[in-house]
């Protein structure tokens, strides 16, 4: 399965998203986003698993994501 | 005179000694943590960032907040300045009680010079429901903030701080605590009418000066007081609206903070009913002992975090702390910054001098410097009351 890389809104949330979806059994790395996503500087959460049941456990823990992308 | 030697009963101000794993985080952190965390993408920037976010993590489960509702700041002063001034920007009316420190008035005094703020400042009484009702009797239907302290700086008084958070709730107001001197000792958390929960790092968390923390039930936005970097957004002109990145610009003080982390967990495995049962057993018998010299001793009847404010007869407060500072004590005389306090307790010309323990103090060294009152002051005090 591809890399996809879940952009986050600050550092703050992609540790908060890294610390859960790990807790919960996903792998998850916490890198720089790779592209310009429009506002510079972000962060991004990268998953191997199915990117909607990650979407899925985000939503449900609250934690905020800006876009998908998948590399 | 070797301040090695000085005993510190001026824990309030800081305390100190720290604990062997504070000292030793922090200078682990200095020599292992090089990156700056939120601020690229290599290895360094980001296994700081992971250790700041351990600290954050520990801090919102300590005050009861989500992660991101916690924001690192320099001192307490720094964290009452951003909330109360960031829910007052626009004007409106807030209510201070009179008991609060410098930090909280001289902002809110400025915001009614600057920004039209209008205060009241509401009277603490020993009754809780009359203190609770002379606030909401002061509420308008301006009135955006009650800010007040959970413990007093000067006499370590506790105010009904719940029972202010409820009215708080009640009426739809922002409430903003101080907690400078209740963190670590009184088991302060944010929600139920709590908005904002303001906090040193270097007295009951026993971290590094330096550290503080901004912590949110979540419920309120503030505006911003600083604006800058904060390693997000950074192509766009309008600061990052996102917390706490919101709240932080500039570079943090990543091992200030670990040290800070490790204070908490400090805390946390001693137990905050056990600190401050140690540290009201030492005031108790301090108490005992001054009262025994004929000192005056404040609030001795309220309750109190583990705080002894008094004054010996014949010396100003700043004499008797000069002169116990001789004798290699240390303790604070004078205004404590907190002219608004001890106003209301009587003592705005004199001050007092405070007496404040820490977890670390012993018994051994309340009789030390008891015996030194008693030879220093003890004989001044009968011949006084002889007269």
């Amino acid at each position: 399965m591809k890399n996809t890389f879940f952009t986050m809104s600050s550092i703050t949330y992609a540790m908060k998203a890294k610390e859960y979806l790990n807790s919960i059994g996903y792998h998850c790395d916490v890198r720089r986003t790779p592209k310009n996503t429009g506002s510079g500087c972000g962060y991004s959460i990268v998953v191997r698993d199915d990117p909607d049941i990650i979407a899925g456990q985000l939503e449900r823990r609250n934690i905020p994501y800006k876009g998908i992308y998948s590399y | 005179m070797d301040s090695r030697k000085t005993v510190n009963f001026d824990n309030s101000a800081g305390t100190y000694p720290k604990p062997d794993t504070v000292r030793k985080s922090v200078a682990d952190a200095i020599r292992t943590l090089g990156g700056n965390p939120g601020r690229g993408g290599h290895a360094l920037s980001v296994q700081a960032a992971e250790r700041i976010y351990r600290v954050r993590k520990a801090a919102a489960q300590f005050f009861g907040a989500e992660t991101e509702n916690v924001a690192f700041v320099p001192n307490c002063t720094y964290a009452l300045n951003m909330a109360v001034k960031g829910l007052m920007q626009s004007g409106g009316h807030i209510i201070i009680s009179g008991w609060e420190h410098n930090s909280v008035s001289r902002p809110v005094y400025a915001l009614t010079r600057r920004n039209g703020v209008k205060c009241s400042v509401a009277e603490i009484y020993p009754d809780t429901q009359r203190t609770v009702e002379g606030i909401e009797k002061l509420i308008r239907s301006d009135t955006l903030c009650v800010c007040c302290t959970a413990a007093s700086n000067v006499t370590g008084r506790i105010l009904p701080y719940s029972e202010i958070a409820e009215l708080c709730k009640r009426r739809r107001i922002a409430f903003v605590c101080d907690c400078a001197q209740a963190a670590g000792v009184l088991p302060v958390r944010v929600g139920n009418g709590i908005s904002f929960i303001c906090v040193p790092g270097q007295k009951g968390l026993y971290g590094p000066a330096g550290t503080g923390l901004l912590v949110s039930s979540g419920e309120y936005a503030l505006s911003t007081i600083i604006e800058g970097g904060t390693g997000a957004t950074s192509g766009e002109l309008v600061q990052t609206p996102q917390m706490p990145e919101k709240l932080e610009s500039g570079t943090l003080n990543t091992a200030g903070l670990v040290g800070l982390g490790t204070g908490i967990e400090f805390v946390k495995n001693r137990g905050m009913a056990n600190i401050l049962r140690h540290e009201a057993e030492l005031c108790r018998r301090f108490e005992q002992g001054i009262e025994r010299l004929g000192a005056q001793v404040y609030d001795r009847e309220m309750p109190r975090v583990p705080i002894v404010a008094f004054n010996i007869s014949g010396f100003t407060s700043e004499e008797t702390a000069a002169e116990l500072s001789r004798g290699g004590f240390a303790l604070r005389g004078g205004m404590h910054c907190a002219a608004l306090a001890h106003e209301s307790l009587g003592t705005g010309k004199r001050g007092a001098v405070r007496f404040s323990p820490s977890v670390f103090s012993t018994q051994a060294q309340v009789d030390a410097l008891l015996n030194f009152m008693e030879q220093r002051f003890g004989k001044h005090t009968r011949e006084k009351s002889r007269t």
